[in-house]
């Protein structure tokens, strides 16, 4: 019997929501400030980013504190994201088993349960920009496309990773290890600027780089982000995401059986 | 609508283990391909119809479900559903503790393929179904393996399925609920879903079922009426038990008599009946109480055995026969050592020489861990002035007229 493919869309749009609130709750339901802890990291981080370096290795980057604060919050959505993917299809063994189940709804549940987190500190981070005396301007109207093209990266490399789980367990350790790595050689707390020109192109093969530059484009020089980068950014994304899940359907099979 | 809406073609199944050595545990490359787990599995199942899969643990019951389900392929052959699927594969395994049940329950039917607003809208059926209306906003983790079940089991019956898998499911909950599970599986039936159900229990093959396969290292040792198929398999399980019973010392049994594994001691031992006490004595008054104490032990954990008393006339007469399972009562799981007592209120039995069997018996009956059989040999006295099996309180009255009579 076919279904329609509203229905079809309709339904994954209901696995996404039901499963996305299931993962939050399953976090946060039996803590006091439930969801509200999701500030705590990127608060912490912010706090002591930018008191170190601030003031006690004396950056000379102006509006310091929100500078940090972007870079955290971007690197925390996509660290967050890769991370938890890799076990997503060990992690969800009874749902794996379920007849009919569309597995490869998983990766958008778990980019968007991280998505949430990051934009519940959105508005903190707001707060701080006007603290710091900068008002909105109209290349904020970029910030949505950012945040997709964000989404369809971070979905479009979490499809193999968690493939690759299944079948290398090994594969959660490293990807552990690399995203410690990416974390500093991605500027969070340090400005592109300090990189020397000929390291400087290497520095972009990481998406994060050009990612974190669009939102301080944007939020702290009030400029609209390059196009032509943003033009990459998105096809390397829209173009991960379909490989990615082709990959990922049809391996999916082999899933139940490696657990 | 199809003929058939589960067409099975010589399936076969064989998992790749592929060498899995770690750096700290390197693993021995196993030579040779790994054994069928399924080997040339033919049958089909229409409309309405159920049928019964069983066989012993590891036979590829559950690999069978598995691929029914669309949850891996087959190594060769061919598997063909039509229509949609929902299934009851392990026990409340999606449910998540900390949320309450209303959040599981919608959890499990938006992920069985329905939408939110149709499981809100069915949410109080299913709710009513499961007996759960003062619990339902409770965290899961507060449920008991029982309400577990009939939530899980609740939400597969509501969510419209055309075929339905079913793993080990019915044999948990009480009778009532058993009932009305029944009484929702005819009307699903009717309603025409195919139903595909693993289990241990021939009777609720016999009663359930209209056809068994039943599954034998993988293959299909018989496919047919579902009351022949579980026949053949129960006179298998039998002599099963015969060919596990281990070679062990003899040992004198509390009444008297050596046992003699294999002869008249059964099982796989894993319990172990060490002590069987009559109560008062080995001869008992016809009409008097009877008790009977069984001290047992187990190496390791086993999980709510049944235990069988029964009682059996020199001439192999069966006077009683009774277990934990038929009088409802739960056997928890155990380790180490225990003891059970039977009690019979008034033993009316006329006077003679009885053998009583004990037994101790995997919880789904599929093999006996020790069962000792005519070794406990004991005397009923009294009752003389009956002859035969029974011997109940009884007396005779003179009617009136002939009491006149023997006046005159």
């Amino acid at each position: 019997m076919a279904t329609a493919p509203g229905r079809r869309w309709r339904h994954g749009l209901d696995v996404l929501a039901v499963l996305t609130s299931r993962d939050l709750k399953a976090q946060y339901k039996r803590s006091f400030f439930g969801f509200g802890w999701a500030l705590g990291g990127p608060l912490l981080q912010l706090i002591v980013f930018s008191t170190i370096f601030q003031n006690v290795l004396g950056s000379r980057i102006e509006n310091y504190a929100s500078f940090v604060f972007i870079g955290v919050l971007v690197w925390g959505w996509f660290q967050g994201s890769l991370g938890q993917s890799v076990g997503l299809i060990t992690g969800n063994a009874a749902l794996a088993r379920q007849p009919g189940f569309p597995l490869s709804l998983l990766p958008h549940v778990t980019v968007s349960v991280r998505f949430l987190h990051f934009a519940i500190v959105m508005p903190l981070l707001v707060g701080l920009l006007w603290w710091q005396g900068i008002r909105p301007t109209s290349a904020w109207c970029a910030l949505p496309l950012l945040i997709l093209i964000q989404y369809l990266l971070t979905v479009g490399l979490a499809y193999p990773l968690a493939s690759l789980n299944v079948l290398h367990r090994d594969t959660q350790h490293i990807v552990g290890v690399l995203l410690q790595l990416m974390m500093f050689v991605t500027p969070i707390f340090y400005s592109i600027e300090v990189i020397p020109d000929e390291l400087r192109r290497w520095y972009y093969i990481n998406p994060v780089v050009s990612l974190v530059q669009s939102w301080r484009t944007v939020l702290l020089d009030g400029q609209w982000p390059d196009p032509g980068v943003l033009g990459i950014l998105f096809s390397a994304g829209l173009a991960l995401i379909v490989i990615g899940r082709k990959i990922f359907i049809a391996q999916s099979h082999r899933f139940v059986e490696e657990m | 609508m199809n003929e058939f809406r589960i067409i099975a073609e010589s399936v076969s199944k064989r998992y790749l283990h592929r060498p899995k050595g770690t750096l700290s545990n390197p693993g021995k490359r196993v030579r040779g391909e790994p054994p069928l787990a399924l080997r040339d599995v033919s049958f089909s199942v229409g409309p309405g119809d159920m049928l019964g899969v069983v066989g012993a643990n590891g036979a590829g019951k559950s690999t069978l479900l598995r691929l029914l389900g669309g949850i891996g392929r087959p190594t060769a052959g061919s598997i063909r559903t039509h229509g949609r699927i929902g299934a009851l594969l392990d026990l409340g395994g999606g449910f998540l503790g900390d949320l309450t049940g209303r959040e599981n329950a919608m959890l499990a039917g938006v992920v069985a393929g329905l939408l939110r607003r149709e499981m809100k809208a069915r949410m109080d059926e299913i709710v009513a179904f499961a007996e759960l209306e003062d619990f339902i906003d409770e965290p899961v983790r507060t449920y008991s393996t029982g309400m577990m079940m009939r939530l899980a089991f609740s939400v597969a019956v509501h969510t419209d399925p055309e075929i339905l898998l079913v793993d080990e499911y019915l044999s948990v909950g009480d009778l009532a609920f058993q009932a009305k599970c029944g009484a929702r599986i005819s009307a699903l039936r009717a309603a025409g879903c195919a139903i595909v159900m693993v289990s241990h229990g021939m009777d609720q093959v016999r009663k359930l079922c209209d056809r068994a396969l039943w599954l034998k290292h993988g293959e299909v040792a018989a496919f047919g009426a579902a009351d022949v198929v579980a026949g053949l398999f129960e006179t298998e399980m039998k002599e099963e038990t015969l060919r596990r019973t281990p070679d062990g010392p003899r040992r004198k049994s509390g009444g008297g008599l050596e046992l003699v594994p294999r002869e008249n001691r059964f099982g796989t031992f894993e319990v172990e009946i060490d002590t069987v006490s009559l109560h008062p004595g080995p001869v008992i008054r016809s009409g008097g109480p009877m008790g009977v104490t069984l001290g047992f032990h187990s190496r390791a954990r086993v999980a709510a055995p049944v235990f069988v008393v029964s009682i059996t006339r020199e001439d192999g007469t069966l006077c009683l026969d009774t277990s934990t399972h038929l009088a409802r009562v739960d056997v928890p799981d155990f380790v180490g050592e225990g003891s059970i007592r039977f009690t019979l209120d008034r033993l009316d039995l006329g006077a003679g020489s009885y053998f009583l069997d004990v037994g101790v018996f995997e919880s789904s009956w599929t093999h006996a861990y020790d069962y000792h059989w005519h070794a406990h040999p004991f005397t009923v006295d009294g009752a003389t002035e009956h002859k035969g099996l029974l011997a109940p309180p009884c007396r005779w009255e003179i009617g009136p007229a002939l009491q006149r009579g023997s006046e005159s």
